[in-house]
């Protein structure tokens, strides 16, 4: 019996370990991502670049897997099964985020976007607002596990940096337009840079559902 | 020992089983409903407890049934909980929340009124007092409970998976204890009537005695518990959460909130303690789990707001308390007269 509690216990801890790491993982994807694009802005498909868009393949990589032994802990130990279904739908919505940024960034690998100079600055700042919701969308999630209460603060915060990155992506897209580059790579920056702002349309999808999850949670 | 008896006695166990399945569901059908204790889990520990419950803490209110109608004979016995087992059947069939408590206060109420037996205001107007103090007891203790729990869970910051290890192993204890609960204050119902006429003596396991009452209500324990394995599950999936839905920590607060209500009106050695003290205590008096039940969850409904009840059933629920004692008592009535004159059974003296 003692020994059933202390497993029981541990096993416990072990899982809220897990959901933990998964959420440390979507902060090094953003983090890591941000990095990769200064990188490449500055080197293109550099030896550096590739270096970090391995690392954002395997942050991605370990995020799935612990992905899966979430649910199948969650499923196969029968755990809160008033809100398991929602937690599942988090899970996978966080994962999808992670998702995202692994797939923009093997899309500048792929198609090597040449973006004039004067474009730098702004595509930095695009990819700081995208990183800064993401990782804002997971502090809100993690508050949603230990402390509800706070959940609607991060909320707020994602909201209010995906309307700036909006704004950034439109900025520049006008701008691309407007220049006398040619059209074929005005539509190539056009969809690369509504990729990485689609990653902040994300988060902020995930906010809204995590706000009805936060109103259920509440007893 | 007499075999009539055990036919006599079988209206009672027919009694207790309906009780426990119609009545445990309200001790751990929240815990089951929310998939958070399994079924068979529950009902095993439920089963155990009622049967301590019965057989250690039955005595007291055991003692104002029988100071409310002495059933005397005991073929009136039979009938006197044979009625109130038809009562709670057809109530149940009708889809209104039934109390056994009050099926079979009518029940002796109908036997006083048909052997001529001075039925005792006093007694009387102590137990419908509980029939009113009870779901709103029930309804303040869910009210306390509900805050106290809700500004623990703001201010722990406990994981959402360590909170669902706690709720667990906190359901897993109530149920336990309202299931003690449930045996102690209900086992009155249903072998209360039986007392005067018990033919069992006292029995000494190891360094244990047991009295012939406490056999008895050893009887009635298992068909409480028969009651509970048998068709309770079916109760708890009809029933679901029906007065408002409920998650695993509100299941938690009402039954805790229900058990001790029925504590409060079935421990005799609680009941010393206040009078010893001084202080002002509570009749021990059988009341209705399903009532209690009811009280926390409109307490709690209320200290959310309001939101999410269903009033209509309340209507259902007074309704219920008004006609199961009437309905008993006329069955009651009827019944002893048909077994006096077609039977030619003597039914009091």
């Amino acid at each position: 019996m003692f020994q059933l509690k202390i497993s029981l216990f541990s096993q416990t801890k072990a899982l809220e370990n897990k959901i933990d790491l998964f959420h440390d993982k979507i902060i090094d994807v953003a983090m890591t991502f941000k990095k990769a694009i200064t990188v490449f802005l500055r080197e293109q498909r550099s030896d550096e670049y590739r270096k970090l868009c391995k690392q954002i393949k395997n942050i991605e990589h370990d995020a799935d897997n612990l992905r899966r032994d979430i649910e199948s802990k969650l499923y196969g130990n029968n755990l809160i099964p008033d809100l398991r279904a929602d937690v599942l739908e988090l899970v996978e919505n966080l994962d999808s985020i992670i998702n995202r940024f692994d797939e923009v960034a093997y899309k500048f690998y792929i198609e090597r976007p040449e973006f004039p100079e004067e474009y730098h600055n702004r595509m930095k700042e695009l990819c700081e607002q995208v990183s800064d919701c993401a990782e804002n969308m997971a502090i809100a999630s993690r508050a949603f596990f230990r402390d509800f209460s706070t959940v609607r603060d991060y909320s707020q915060k994602v909201y209010f940096i995906e309307a700036e990155s909006d704004l950034t992506s439109g900025k520049m897209k006008e701008a691309i337009f407007d220049s006398d580059m040619p059209l074929a790579n005005k539509l190539q920056l056009s969809g690369i840079i509504s990729e990485v702002a689609d990653i902040a349309d994300i988060a902020e999808d995930c906010i809204d559902e995590l706000l009805i999850f936060t109103i259920k949670r509440d007893i | 020992m007499d075999l009539s008896y055990f036919i006599f006695l079988s209206s009672g166990l027919f009694l207790g089983w309906s009780l426990g399945a119609n009545d445990a569901a309200n001790v751990f059908g929240t815990a089951v409903g929310t998939k958070m204790l399994k079924f068979k889990t529950a009902a095993s520990i439920a089963s155990i407890f009622i049967i301590l419950g019965a057989v250690f803490g039955g005595a007291g209110t055991s003692r104002t049934l029988v100071e409310l109608g002495s059933v005397n004979e005991l073929a009136g016995a039979f009938m006197v909980a044979l009625s109130a087992a038809f009562a709670v059947y057809w109530m149940v069939s009708a889809g209104t929340p039934v109390s056994t408590t009050q099926a079979i206060v009518g029940s002796i109420v109908g036997w006083n009124f048909y052997s001529n037996h001075q039925t005792d205001s006093g007694i009387l107007a102590k137990i419908v007092s509980t029939w009113f103090i009870c779901p709103i007891l029930s309804g303040l203790i869910a009210v306390g409970l509900y805050i106290l729990v809700k500004q623990y869970i703001k201010h722990s910051k406990t994981h959402i998976i360590r909170q669902d290890l706690y709720t667990r192993i906190g359901l897993i204890i109530v149920c336990a204890f309202g299931a003690y609960a449930l045996g102690a204050n209900n086992i009155a119902n249903v072998m209360g009537v039986f007392v005067d006429a018990s033919p069992f003596h006292e029995v000494t396991i190891g360094k244990v005695n047991f009295s012939g009452t406490q056999i008895l209500f050893f009887i009635g324990g298992l068909a409480i518990s028969s009651g509970v394995f048998t068709y309770s599950q079916k109760i708890i999936k009809t029933i679901g959460n029906d007065v408002m839905s409920m998650s695993p920590i509100i299941a938690w607060v009402v039954v805790v909130s229900q058990s001790l209500v029925l504590f409060l009106f079935a421990s005799q050695g609680l009941k010393n303690l206040l009078e010893g003290n001084g202080y002002p205590s509570l009749p021990l008096v059988p009341v209705s789990s399903s009532q209690a039940v009811i009280g926390a969850v409109i307490g709690i409904g209320i200290a959310k707001g309001g939101r999410g009840i269903r009033w209509s059933l309340l209507g259902k629920v007074a309704l219920g308390w008004v006609t199961t004692p009437i309905i008993s008592a006329l069955l009651c009535f009827i019944f002893l007269f048909v077994l006096e004159n077609v039977f030619n059974l003597i039914v009091y003296h």
